[in-house]
């Protein structure tokens, strides 16, 4: 997870790093901890590290680990010879390791040869069936090749195994989302709600999910996930703001002609657009006459 | 941290200090054949003086205190790690080459 301060803290040293400041090793560290993609810097930086014998050496033997990272962003930006490189030094280094041979079978993804990647991901696993690794990227491998049923059918198998592995549901809720089937991403982020109750993002996605399925009690309780998200962020998420003004708009549109009782008070979504208002003000005063507009038709709406 | 340590420890010493003449007090009291009403004022102040010291002591050396609310900076959550795990090649990256020259030298 990424806190605020460790955002700031990421941003700060990768200005530095760019404009030369040093502190490349922390750097590549901090990228490695919060587990952020920033392949390109990683390269750029991690080989400037690795092609400095001294530098090299001053790490001990962090510089395998460095060779990992390295390897993989490079597969990322798809400089596949450097890719190689490193995992040729890596097998020189430890030629019986299970994690040089999984990079070496990323190596395959990489250059898009599936059969092959195939063949090497399920002899590893024959020697240990139970890789949590192997078994996630074989679900992405199917993703990387567009077959995304087949890629639900893996993450199915695997979660019925390995069921407290969050990332796992956190990738189904996203392929289901993405192939709009709203209601099977919906019980995954419960999922998600119940193991890491305190991340407001899952209630945001939640919140989302709920509010694209429509439906009055949908959005009711996306109402609710929105507020929850507010709360665990103390109000500094725009997102939930809005989305608490956009669904006490579609709530008093869907309860419209209906008695009293049903309606909710106004109050929530005043206070949702006052927060708004003064965070646009702070932050992006030349774009408040677009927001005002937008909470305008909102409440025309109502 | 080198100063509220040696104030910790001056609190302790104190605090021994008065436990000692306490006992010194009392006996004293049993020489001179006088029921015990309560410490005498030098101890209750050397008390006193050793609970601030202590505390003091106590809430500074061991370090800074983390805040617990959701909604602090250091806690507050604004993006999720990216799924490392399902990281997938074919993205823009493939049709925009770097344009640097790079490569592991040995």
């Amino acid at each position: 997870m990424v806190s605020k301060t460790e955002e700031t803290q990421l941003s700060n040293l990768e200005s530095q790093v760019d404009n030369g400041g040093g502190g490349a090793w922390e750097y590549l560290c901090l990228v490695r901890k919060l587990k952020v993609r920033r392949s390109e810097k990683v390269l750029k930086h991690g080989l400037s590290i690795l092609n400095d014998p001294k530098k090299r050496s001053s790490l001990g033997p962090d510089e395998w680990t460095l060779y990992d990272q390295v390897a993989v962003a490079a597969m990322d930006c798809q400089c596949l010879d450097v890719a190689k490189d490193c995992i040729k030094v890596l097998h020189k280094k430890f030629p019986e390791s299970k994690r040089v041979g999984r990079l070496e079978a990323l190596l395959f993804e990489a250059k898009g040869s599936w059969e092959e990647a195939e063949k090497a991901y399920s002899s590893l696993l024959e020697d240990n069936p139970l890789d949590q690794v192997i078994h996630k990227r074989r679900v992405a491998m199917a993703k990387a090749q567009g077959n995304m049923s087949g890629a639900i059918e893996w993450l199915n198998k695997y979660l019925e195994i390995f069921m407290a592995d969050h990332d796992a549901w956190r990738e189904l809720a996203e392929i289901y989302s993405s192939l709009q089937m709203y209601k099977q991403a919906a019980f995954c982020y419960e999922e998600l709600i119940l193991s890491q109750p305190m991340v407001p993002q899952y209630h945001l996605a939640y919140a989302d999910v709920l509010y694209t399925l429509g439906g009055l009690e949908n959005v009711q309780t996306a109402k609710k996930y929105y507020a929850s998200t507010i709360e665990l962020t103390g109000g500094k998420n725009t997102r939930a703001l809005f989305g608490i003004c956009l669904c006490s708009a579609a709530i008093g549109q869907l309860t419209k002609g209906r008695n009293k009782d049903d309606k909710e008070s106004p109050e929530l979504q005043s206070l949702a657009a006052t927060a708004l208002e003064r965070d646009y003000k702070q932050r992006a005063p030349d774009k408040l006459s677009l927001l005002t507009t937008a909470l305008k038709s909102l409440k025309v709406s109502l | 941290m080198g100063l509220g340590f040696v104030i910790g420890v001056f609190g302790g010493l104190i605090l021994a200090h008065a436990a000692y003449s306490t006992i010194q007090y009392r006996g004293l009291l049993k020489i001179v054949e006088e029921e015990f009403s309560g410490p005498p004022m030098n101890v209750v102040v050397e008390l006193l003086l050793g609970l601030v010291f202590c505390m003091w002591a106590a809430l500074t050396v061991p370090g800074k205190f983390l805040s617990i609310l959701p909604h602090s900076e250091e806690n507050r959550m604004v993006s999720l790690p990216a799924n490392l795990d399902f990281m997938i090649f074919n993205h823009r990256g493939k049709v925009f080459p770097l344009e640097m020259d790079l490569k592991l030298k040995h």
